[in-house]
């Protein structure tokens, strides 16, 4: 029992040894995942103008073109048509239960990853400013 | 005394709900501490609590004399038992008509007093700016008190050794100095007493308690903020609940009905207003007029057929529903919001001055059963035995 | 929110020094040593109707063209007359013409319209001219010369050679913020047009100019813009007064280039953000405008509404009835020489939810 604990021990030290760090990264691999996000980002740009969250064809972009007036950088905060201290997701989620007429996308649903992901996108390098109405 | 009586009926209360938070309840009912779920009460400082203020409003807001027939107070359309109301009379009724036969009716449902200190606008369509204001009119109109003037209140303010007593206690007045400003600060002094929440919903929602509602009413809160869309008029936040936007809206009711006369009702209404026509009066006694709601008060088309949001707490014992008391139960209110603000016997096009928020809202009946459900524990336990059926 | 005006509620006004530099025809008949008559006239704007499918439109924007149509019809003393300023149609589709002709139809008053792109890029414009005439007109009224432009043209090269299909072509231009879009115009046949039929008028004569874009350059990312625009604007300068009234942008904004006040209209149908909103993207708001207050989504109306629209002296005040929202009037003040809001201009007046988006 001693003696094979003692070889796994040897065997996963010389494994150690060759080279892997903590989060292992290269100029090609940042590039690589920048274009998975933008990739997710575009697909949420489509989402945005189909029409086809809702059930009415309305598009989230005939009142928000390029996403202006979300203000991702102010959630969460107080949402006042929800009552309560709400995240993006779920105002996101109001719009296409209410001016679209649509149903409620799961928080983790690609749809919604994609369309929180263009929304960001149009707002990037603005200020956090969490809470502010 | 009725005073005492009221004060320890609120005690009791207030101290049977025992985790309510309260700080200390001083006597005649001056709570320090705001009830669960609410906001401090607002206090205007040119008229600040005292519990002589308090007694003083009380006795006024009670007193059958001050009517023309010596048989109509504050109290005969918003009764104590009646969680402040005249449930379940649709309109409210008055001095007794002048044929001697049945009493005069109003167009418009009493609404009860309870938080009635958290409007910044008072009656159905806000023509009064406080309860101080408020509290003169219903004394003036044909078909509530039906006093020509105030006098015959000063006359027995000034005289009435109670009164006497108590104006000098609470303002250092006596005589003449007693006048209508007095007697309405303590009007509005006691209706500020008259607050309420630490209902089941606020001990679920803002104690934290688990149990307090039932699954329905749970389900019921989730259409509430959600597919019902009641949370943006009805306001709910995170950690108070005053059920109401204090703005107006056009909902449908009563305008639906009237919605093809409007064009010559608000040109008809504009020119006798022009020839200094008391809204107040108009509003009260003409049904036509009543229906076109806060325009009459400001003018303005954009709230033709609206009227203020009033509070949700202590609905289910406010029947009947709305300014026109149309509504029997909160059944029938949700399917009026259901049907996107329309009504049985209604036409079958919404009047074109409908609020935006108002839409049909494809609730299953379920879902309407859970609203009700929920809208039926924002009832404070000092009232549930509320006599208004 | 809107007045019904009344002699009463104009004395009022007049009474506490309200900056009304006009008044509708009943209540004076010469303003200012006037030469010519005031009057008012309603503008209706950008009604969005869509369809969803067959009879079924999207319900929002039905309402909010119902709602100023029959306010509209509640003004005493009745307007002159009523424009309608463009986008009738969500995608220009018959169907939502007719339905938003339907609607209009019940205007009481003579009704002149101006095209939008929302209108024309399906069949260019072939089915408007059956429901309403020619696409770009003039006609004078009470000493005011008036002009119909249609300002949402574009090059031929994108308008006939580069969409496969006219539904396609009015996808694309239906999008605000396409970047397959392209920039608004008067064209040259319009510009040659309108310098023909001004070249007879008296300098003097005060000029409307009814178009759907800007006829300035405010944000192309957005089509809030006019390419043309100091081209047409030329041609406007030699007069002494001259008024252009816009829509498309749905949402307040104005200014002054030289002689030329410009106004927009709102939306019946939805409001559009401020684009200084859009972060990644410069715009050129003119400085005078004050936004309007910022809207609740959840009240369909909010920042949406209707307008009267004053002239006096040659000058436009425009009186936004919003509903949900403050009501608005933007006046031409003679002393500064461009428009400004009667009640917020002063830095001092404005309110948050003109500031806070």
């Amino acid at each position: 029992m001693l003696r094979s604990t003692l070889l796994l021990a040897l065997g996963l030290a010389t494994i150690g040894a060759t080279a892997t760090r903590a989060d292992e990264f290269t100029k090609t691999d940042i590039e690589r995942y920048q274009k998975e996000f933008d990739l997710v980002a575009a697909k949420g740009r489509e989402l945005w103008t189909s029409g086809a969250l809702g059930t009415n064809g309305v598009a989230c972009a005939q009142c928000h073109p390029n996403a202006a007036n979300t203000h991702p950088e102010t959630y969460p905060k107080f949402q006042k048509q929800l009552g309560k201290v709400a995240q993006l997701f779920e105002m996101v989620n109001w719009c296409i239960r209410n001016p679209l007429q649509g149903a409620n996308l799961a928080p983790d649903d690609p749809r919604m990853t994609a369309l929180v992901s263009y929304i960001t996108f149009e707002r990037r390098g603005v200020k956090l400013a969490p809470g502010q109405h | 005394m009725a005073v005492r009586k009221r004060a320890a009926t609120m005690l009791a209360a207030m101290l049977s709900l025992s985790n309510a938070g309260f700080a200390n309840v001083g006597f005649a009912g001056v709570a320090v501490a705001e009830p669960l779920g609410l906001p401090p009460v607002p206090i205007p400082p040119d008229n600040p609590q005292s519990s002589d203020k308090i007694a003083l409003g009380n006795r006024l807001f009670h007193d059958l004399r001050f009517s023309s027939d010596g048989a109509v107070a504050c109290a005969t359309c918003h009764k104590d038992d009646h969680a402040f109301t005249d449930s379940p009379l649709r309109t409210s009724e008055g001095i007794r008509a002048s044929d001697g036969i049945g009493k005069k009716t109003g167009t418009r449902n009493a609404p009860t007093i309870i938080n009635s200190a958290y409007f910044t606008t008072l009656f159905w369509d806000g023509r009064s700016a406080s309860l101080e204001d408020q509290s003169q009119h219903p004394f003036l109109n044909p078909v509530e008190m039906g006093l020509a003037t105030h006098e015959p209140i000063l006359a027995i303010a000034r005289t009435d050794p109670f009164y006497v007593e108590l104006f000098k206690k609470a303002f250092g007045k006596t005589g003449d100095g007693v006048t209508m400003e007095e007697v309405k600060k303590a009007i509005a002094a006691y209706e500020r007493t008259i607050v309420s929440a630490d209902s089941p919903f606020d001990h679920w929602r803002f104690g934290h308690q688990e149990n307090a509602i039932s699954e329905a009413a749970k389900r019921g809160f989730e259409v509430f903020v959600g597919q019902g869309r009641c949370v943006s008029c009805h306001v709910i936040e995170q950690d108070q609940a005053l059920f109401t936007d204090n703005r107006f809206h056009n909902i449908g009711v009563g305008i639906n009905r009237a919605q093809f006369d409007v064009p010559r009702l608000s040109a008809e209404f504009l020119t006798a207003k022009a020839k200094g026509a008391d809204v107040d009066k108009a509003v009260l006694t003409d049904p036509k007029t009543s229906e076109l709601g806060r325009f009459a008060v400001t003018d303005q088309f954009d709230v033709i057929g609206a009227f203020k949001t009033p509070t949700l707490r202590n609905v289910a014992v406010t029947a009947p529903y709305m300014h026109d008391g149309s509504l029997r139960t909160l059944k029938d209110v949700v399917k009026h919001y259901n049907n996107g603000g329309r009504s049985e016997g209604d036409p079958a096009q919404v009047n074109d001055y409908l609020s935006g928020g108002i839409r049909p809202l494809n609730l299953t009946e379920q879902q309407m059963d859970d609203l009700v459900a929920f809208m039926e524990t924002l009832t404070t336990p000092a009232y549930f035995g509320a006599k208004t059926r | 929110m809107s007045e019904f005006v009344t002699r009463r509620s104009v004395l009022a006004g007049a009474g506490a020094g309200a900056a009304l530099t006009t008044l509708p025809i009943s209540m004076v008949t010469l303003a200012f040593g006037g030469e010519r008559e005031d009057f008012t006239f309603t503008y209706i704007s950008d009604a969005h109707i869509q369809q969803i499918k067959g009879a079924s439109f999207v319900r929002n924007w039905d309402q909010g063209l119902k709602r100023a149509v029959a306010e509209a019809n509640l003004v005493r003393p009745e307007s002159d007359f009523v424009i309608f300023g463009g986008d009738l149609a969500q995608l220009g589709k018959r169907e939502e013409l007719d339905h938003g002709a339907e609607m209009l139809s019940k205007l009481k008053g003579r009704l002149h319209a101006v095209m939008g792109e929302h209108d024309y890029y399906l069949d260019l414009g072939d089915y408007w001219s059956k429901l309403y005439g020619p696409h770009y007109y003039s006609f004078d009224h009470k000493g005011v010369h008036f002009v119909v432009l249609n300002s949402i043209l574009t090059s031929e090269q994108w308008t006939f050679h580069r969409w496969p299909t006219a539904e396609q072509r009015m996808l694309e231009m239906a999008g605000l913020d396409n970047p397959n879009g392209s920039p608004f115009m008067v064209g040259d046949k319009q510009r040659k047009w309108l310098a023909n039929d001004l070249a007879k008028l008296d300098k003097k004569t005060p000029l409307v100019v009814f178009s759907h874009s800007p006829l300035q350059k405010i944000y192309k990312g957005w089509n809030f813009w006019t390419d043309d625009a100091e081209e047409v604007q030329a041609l406007l300068a030699p007069f002494d007064s001259v008024n252009v009234i816009y829509g498309h942008v749905h949402q307040i904004q104005y200014n002054q280039i030289g002689n030329i006040s410009f106004n927009s209209v709102m939306a019946t149908a939805w409001p559009w953000p401020y684009p200084q909103s859009y972060a990644q993207a410069e715009s050129h708001l003119p400085v005078l405008t004050i936004p309007m207050n910022r809207a609740d989504p959840f009240f369909e109306r909010d920042a949406t509404g209707w307008q009267l629209i004053d002239m006096g002296s040659g000058r436009v005040t425009a009186r936004y009835q919003l509903w949900d929202n403050d009501q608005r009037t933007v006046a031409f003040d003679h002393k500064a020489g461009h428009p400004v809001d009667v009640a917020y201009q002063e830095p001092t007046q404005r309110r948050l939810p003109q500031n806070q988006y």
